[in-house]
């Protein structure tokens, strides 16, 4: 992983999150923003604007790749750098919730 | 009643926030915005008065893969409007969403769009600017000295006009991006 990808995407928002979460299942932009909304109790609800300008930048930066097209809708799926930085993130995620429980104990 | 309205607004290419709620104000008083025309010629017709959220995106990228990029607008509940000057334009009515809603969801991507209109617009200024608007000045400010009448000469002020017109524009993005910056923290 280059630094570029290293200071771009850890770490990453939520949004970038929760797409490549969501890519380990091949899966297209809306897609993504119906699962995260069902998956968060409708508590977050990701823009069309901030999904399409993501989906471009991580697919140029070769985080997740393009499967194929349906109904006018591009299907991605995660790949090698993307599953990296996602379980790069995913540990940095732990060691918050962890101090989050100590700080409560 | 007029059966359609039209409107001269200017807005730069940095003020689409101001125009996103010039648009939203007319609607909300039953103006509804049908069409934009080089220079700034707003065109509306009466509708019901109605709180309506406009938006606008410059994606050059989007543009060049229009049926996908809008599809996922549609899926959200956006209307596609038209495009005008790389902006391209949507709306959605207030009573179908839940709370307060954008085309956006976070900053980052927020700045991500002023940083696609920053390449897309500035960059191309900037490179006039320097390339020929400066050197240009230059020319007319050696090759004519004070005493020959610099001033005098009607090119000598047109590029001085133009290097002021470009400098105000490069402030107006810096205090721009300046703002936005110190919203976020």
């Amino acid at each position: 992983m280059d630094a570029h990808i290293k200071k771009v995407y850890v770490p990453m928002t939520e949004t970038g999150f929760y797409i490549l979460l969501c890519l380990r299942m091949p899966n297209h932009g809306y897609g993504i923003i119906q699962r995260v909304e069902a998956m968060t109790d409708g508590e977050i609800r990701l823009a069309p604007g901030t999904m399409y300008g993501s989906l471009s930048k991580m697919e140029k930066d070769g985080l997740i790749a393009f499967v194929q097209e349906q109904d006018k809708r591009k299907i991605y799926q995660i790949t090698k750098l993307g599953e990296e930085v996602l379980a790069l993130e995913m540990k940095r995620i732990k060691r918050l919730y962890r101090s989050v429980e100590e700080a409560q104990q | 009643m007029s059966e359609y309205k039209k409107e001269f607004r200017y807005f730069t290419i940095f003020d689409y926030e101001k125009e996103q709620e010039y648009l939203s104000w007319m609607h909300e008083r039953g103006w509804k915005f049908t069409m934009v025309y080089f220079p700034g010629i707003y065109c509306f017709e009466p509708c019901k008065p109605e709180k309506v959220m406009y938006q606008l995106d410059y994606n050059q990228e989007g543009l060049a893969h229009k049926a996908e990029y809008l599809q996922m607008f549609a899926d959200c509940g956006w209307e596609y409007l038209l495009e005008f000057m790389g902006y391209s334009y949507f709306r959605k009515p207030a009573a179908e969403m839940k709370e307060d809603e954008g085309i956006f969801c976070d900053d980052d991507s927020r700045l991500d769009m002023m940083k696609r209109v920053f390449r897309g617009r500035m960059v191309p200024l900037l490179c006039i600017f320097l390339a020929v608007l400066l050197p240009q000045l230059s020319i007319q400010l050696t090759d004519r000295a004070w005493t020959q009448g610099a001033f005098r000469s009607s090119i000598f002020w047109l590029y001085l006009v133009l290097v002021i017109v470009y400098m105000i524009f490069f402030i107006r993005f810096a205090i721009h991006y300046w703002h936005f910056n110190n919203r976020r923290r």
